[in-house]
């Protein structure tokens, strides 16, 4: 309605050229006065209301007041028509006009643009709190954990990872081992027999003859693996558990070498204050035998921790590991290893005990129930 | 065994305290594993390594104690006395079996009084946790805690004949011993009888008809050799365990007799009154004491240990542990005394100085450097492999290598462990688990009890595997195969990290996933899958697994015949792979191919087929079709349901072309495209859906 009124009445003044430009001013006046009152509503950037409807209705307000048709565009045309000494007076007249409509439109969009991304992303805002996507994964046995860790040490010592046949020969679990017929450590009832008359190894130590028959001397190996007893389950005994076991031969090994060796890795293990002990003691494929302790690594062998007695150590301080010594002549004999040019030693140990003392496990049971409940608390 | 302090004290000088005298025996290889007062008494339970028989009484251990403080020993020394003469002493004492019966000493005791042990006795019995029983019973027992001397008083009056005739068993006699037992024997076992029946056990138990009891008065005191492996043998057969028995069956000192039985007489007669009469010693099979040729102790003590221990002080230590040595033409010769079975070799002698010198003097050395470690050849694919299950939600099991026989021929086996033909599993003697002796051919059993385990704990969501060997019987004689198997297991849904519940529930195609990674991650071939009935697996739902066309596994859903033994109430579905076949297969190998300059050209088609043929029968034919355009076929989706009849599949497929020198135009595609589709149409009969 508006528009229209202004464009009658400039098209009644055309035919006349004038210098005063009363009427020319009065339509810009009229455009502005007209943008004024339309845009008022936008002045204000505060005023709530639908950002993305707001800006719409402001894109149709710049169209009617900017565009082809608009009172202003009408205003630019009369630049043209008014008499040419105030043509340059009326032109600046127009152009401030249009600057001001322009500028406020421009500033006015801007703002209503940044209301409408922020109502965006606020819509679009997440709880990051939720958690990630992606499968509950597993986690190894812990066993194969301990495992791993020892391995590494004992590669990065220049050891060679060594396994073997699980169901041997008494040859292999016990003659070449210096345990001949008769041997009480024979007769226990602690091995397993199949009905082929073969034995479930009771030892990880018949790796050191098959190795050594394989891969001859000087030989450093370790010897991971499944060892089979008749001991009925309880909180400490398994019928089958794992064993690792270390051999060391060369000219001119000594009981030295093997305390080096066995305290190197447990300070790997569990930190460099590790301090070991060894004890005499007797296994058939050793002479001398020793079984080795280390410094409790809970109470650092202090035997208390917080005050109390500590538990892995039994509040003694040490933790009982395993068995060494130095490989028995009869051993190295029967793997065609000459025992005056040749020397070596041997360790082994429990895994099983191992993992119980890291991980603080009181019934050694768990690690063959295969509840997730205790597997998973392995990460 | 408890060792009482006291008691050390009467035979040595100890000014110790007693943690200190705990030390230095632990020190010498006797470990004391505890301390416990017992009124003025301290006892020490001392671990005695099986090599050791020396060190089961208080007379050994002092030995020991002796020779790690440089004390002098003082004990019992017996009398000269002189046997009854062999000719007269056969009438009393007749060994038939010397082989295994070396030695036997017999000394009659008569008028003695039997009854309660003076409280010296009981007192010394009860703090190395022995029961008294009556004064000459216990002197036999304090004797043997003592001197290391098995022995055993007979009532003189019930041994028929009264005499000693120690022979094997005739078939079908028996006896009630001591425990109230009655054992029968058989040939193969050597008895002490008298001139008709069994009295006792030969180092085992006495009878229980000739045991001394409140009305003996005459007392035959036998104190006896008998071989170690023969009385083990005996008393293994018999199932019993005694105080003698493990003394003879590791050694006893066959030269400690006639001390041990004029002690045990002095002392009976000391307690319970009476006079001895005659001693009867018969020995027909003496043992030989080893001698060891040493050229320099000194050096092979620095040989195996790497201590400086000189000449005379290796000599000193063995000395006062009773090995003699003497110089023979400048060789000295070393004897392992009476009481000592563990001492034949050089290394022998090293040890008994290097711990009489102190473990804790030998140097902390490492070896000098060597070649590099390595490990196993198949570690790092079995890493891989076990970190790629892991990632995939499988947590790894282990469980028992024995099963039950319940369980066979229930799961059908690898095929390099299911040979059909005369195949033996592995078995057991017998176990420590009920039923568990069989060596598994399958891994399944464990996982599913895992299974049913977490199931009965109330965890549905279960995903495990398991990396172990299996096992097979060859031709006698020869060993069992073994076999490294991969287990895997699936039940519930597919459970994400930190949330409770699933979002879907495990198929299938979950467990062939893991498969196909697993094989992904040994970096071998990829895995082919065909249909296939297996013995535990439900037909329709199961696969054989196959490398190189050659069957290496199956997978599927558990059969409901295994699942209602189970009493599963969710589908199960396992995977069992012949892992060391897997292994051995053709690495995965790559090769750069250039990438490509020209644009493709994509044509999804869209057939309707059945059951069959397989989405992989039909990629198949397109992949091997020959048409040279074709770059890569693929499956886009497979849709079953909606207005497609029952048991129909909509199968879309993408066709890509390409050509390395030229973008292709429509009709040369168009071309190639209707070539395919017609080789699809003869070959599978499959038509395009409109």
């Amino acid at each position: 309605m508006l528009i229209y009124s202004v464009f009658s009445v400039l098209s009644f003044r055309r035919p006349w050229t004038n210098t005063n430009m009363i009427e020319e001013k009065e339509t810009v006046e009229a455009a502005k006065a007209a943008f004024d009152g339309e845009f008022e509503k936008f002045v204000d950037p505060g005023v709530n209301g639908d950002a993305a409807a707001r800006l719409s209705e402001l894109v149709a307000l710049r169209v009617r007041h900017t565009g082809k048709k608009s009172a202003l565009a009408e205003s630019k045309k009369l630049i043209g028509k008014v008499a040419p000494e105030v043509r340059g007076e009326f032109g600046q007249l127009v152009q401030s006009v249009e600057r001001s409509i322009v500028e406020r439109l421009d500033a006015a969009e801007a703002s209503l643009k940044a209301a409408v991304s922020e109502a965006k992303t606020e819509a679009e805002r997440i709880d990051v709190t939720l958690p990630g996507r992606r499968i509950k994964r597993g986690t190894l046995h812990p066993i194969t954990i301990v495992r791993r860790r020892i391995e590494e040490i004992f590669v990065s010592m220049g050891y060679s990872i060594e396994d073997d046949r699980e169901i041997e020969t008494d040859y292999y679990n016990f003659d070449a081992l210096n345990i001949p017929e008769g041997h009480p450590a024979r007769e226990s009832q602690d091995t397993f027999y199949t009905t082929d008359g073969f034995a479930l190894r009771s030892q990880t130590s018949t790796v050191q003859i098959r190795a050594m028959e394989r891969r001859g001397v000087p030989i450093r190996i370790i010897a991971p693996g499944k060892v089979f007893r008749r001991d009925t389950p309880d909180m400490t005994h398994v019928p089958m558990f794992h064993q690792i076991e270390g051999l060391c031969v060369d000219k001119g090994i000594t009981m030295a070498h093997l305390k080096g060796t066995v305290t190197e890795w447990l300070k790997r293990l569990f930190g460099e204050d590790t301090i070991t002990r060894f004890r005499p003691s007797y296994f058939p494929f050793t002479e001398p035998s020793a079984e080795f302790d280390f410094s409790c690594f809970k109470c650092h062998g202090t035997g208390k921790l917080e005050g109390e007695r500590c538990r892995p150590c039994k509040g003694s301080g040490w933790i009982e590991l395993g068995g060494s010594g130095m490989v028995h002549p009869n051993v190295l004999k029967a793997v065609g290893v000459d025992p005056t040019v040749y020397s070596g030693f041997a360790f082994g140990f429990g895994l099983e005990r191992m993992a119980a003392l890291m991980y603080s496990i009181d019934d050694i049971r768990h690690l063959f129930d295969n509840d997730l409940r205790f597997l998973e608390q392995f990460r | 065994m408890d060792i009482s302090l006291n008691w050390l004290k009467d035979l040595i000088n100890i000014d110790l305290s007693a943690e200190a005298t705990a030390e230095a025996l632990t020190r010498v290889g006797l470990a004391v594993e505890g301390i416990e007062r017992h009124g003025d008494d301290t006892v020490f339970d001392v671990d005695i390594t099986s090599n050791r028989p020396d060190c089961l009484s208080h007379l050994g251990i002092a030995r020991e104690l002796g020779a790690a403080l440089g004390e002098s020993l003082d004990v019992f020394e017996p009398e000269p006395e002189i046997p009854m003469p062999p000719v007269l002493a056969h009438d009393i004492v007749r060994i038939d079996d010397p082989k295994r019966c070396y030695r036997f000493t017999a000394r009659i005791i008569r008028g003695v009084k039997v009854g309660p042990s003076p409280k010296w006795l009981v007192d010394r019995l009860e703090a190395v946790g022995e029961r008294s029983i009556n004064n000459v019973a216990d002197i036999t027992n304090y004797v043997m805690l003592e001197l290391g001397q098995p022995m055993h008083a007979f009532d003189l009056d019930k041994l028929a004949g009264g005499r000693i005739i120690v022979r094997p068993a005739r078939a079908g006699e028996k006896m009630v011993t001591l425990d109230d037992v009655e054992r029968s024997f058989d040939e193969s076992m050597l008895l002490v009888c008298d001139a008709e029946k069994p009295a006792a056990i030969g180092g085992v138990i006495g009878g229980l008809e000739s045991a001394i009891t409140d009305s003996t008065v005459n007392v035959l005191l036998e104190v006896a050799y008998f071989r170690p492996d023969s009385v083990r043998t005996l008393a293994r057969k018999l199932g019993v365990s005694t105080e003698a028995s493990h003394r003879f069956e590791r050694g006893v000192d066959i030269d400690n007799i006639v001390r041990a039985s004029q002690r045990a007489a002095n002392l009976i007669c000391e307690v319970a009154g009476g006079q001895k009469g005659e001693f009867i010693d018969i020995y027909p099979t003496p043992i030989h004491r080893t001698e060891i040729e040493c050229g320099d102790v000194s050096n092979a003590v620095a040989r195996l240990t790497g201590m400086e221990v000189s000449e005379s002080k290796a000599v000193s230590i063995l000395d006062a542990l009773g090995i003699e040595s003497e110089d023979r033409n400048g060789l000295r010769v070393f004897c392992s005394p009476s009481w000592r079975y563990d001492i034949s070799i050089e290394e022998d002698l090293v040890e008994e100085v290097a711990r009489h010198t102190g473990y804790e003097k030998i140097k902390e050395l490492l070896p000098p450097a060597s070649g590099a470690g390595e490990f196993q050849a198949a570690e790092p694919q079995k890493a891989s492999v076990r970190n790629c299950l892991i990632d995939m939600g499988y947590s790894e099991a282990l469980s028992y290598s024995f099963i039950d026989t319940a369980w066979d021929d229930v799961f059908q086996p690898v095929p390099k462990l299911d040979r059909n033909e005369g195949v033996r599993s592995v078995t057991l003697r017998d176990s420590v688990i009920e039923n568990a002796v069989r060596m598994r051919q399958t891994a399944l059993p464990g996982l599913l009890d895992a299974v049913k385990l977490n199931n009965n704990h109330q965890i549905r969501d279960v995903r495990l595997f398991e990396i172990g060997k299996a096992f097979i019987s060859e031709e006698p004689g020869e060993l069992p195969t073994e076999r490294e198997l991969l287990c895997i297991v699936g039940s519930g849904g597919d459970l994400h990290a930190d949330r409770v519940e699933p979002e879907r529930t495990l198929d299938f195609f979950d467990l062939k996933g893991a498969v196909e990674g697993a094989f992904e991650a040994a970096g071998v071939e990829a895995a082919e899958f065909e249909a296939a009935d297996l013995l535990h697996l439900r037909s329709g739902q199961s696969a054989s697994i196959l490398i190189a066309g050659n069957k290496v596994g199956a997978l599927g859903r558990l059969s409901e015949e295994i699942a209602q033994k189970y009493k599963f109430r969710q589908p199960v579905f396992v995977g069992e792979l012949d892992l060391t076949a897997v292994l051995a297969a053709n690495r995965r190998t790559s090769s750069y191919t250039p990438i490509a300059k020209f644009p493709s050209v994509r044509r999804d088609v869209t057939f309707e087929v059945g059951r069959t043929p397989a989405v992989a029968a039909i990629l198949r034919s397109a992949r091997t079709s020959g048409e040279p355009l074709i770059e890569h076929v693929g499956l886009v989706t497979v849709f079953e349901g909606g207005s497609l009849s029952p048991g129909h599949r909509a199968v879309t497929i993408r066709v890509e072309y390409r050509s390395a020198e030229r973008t292709l135009s429509e009709e040369e595609v168009e071309y190639s495209h209707s070539r395919l589709l017609a080789r699809l149409d003869s070959e599978l009969g499959l038509r395009p859906r409109k």
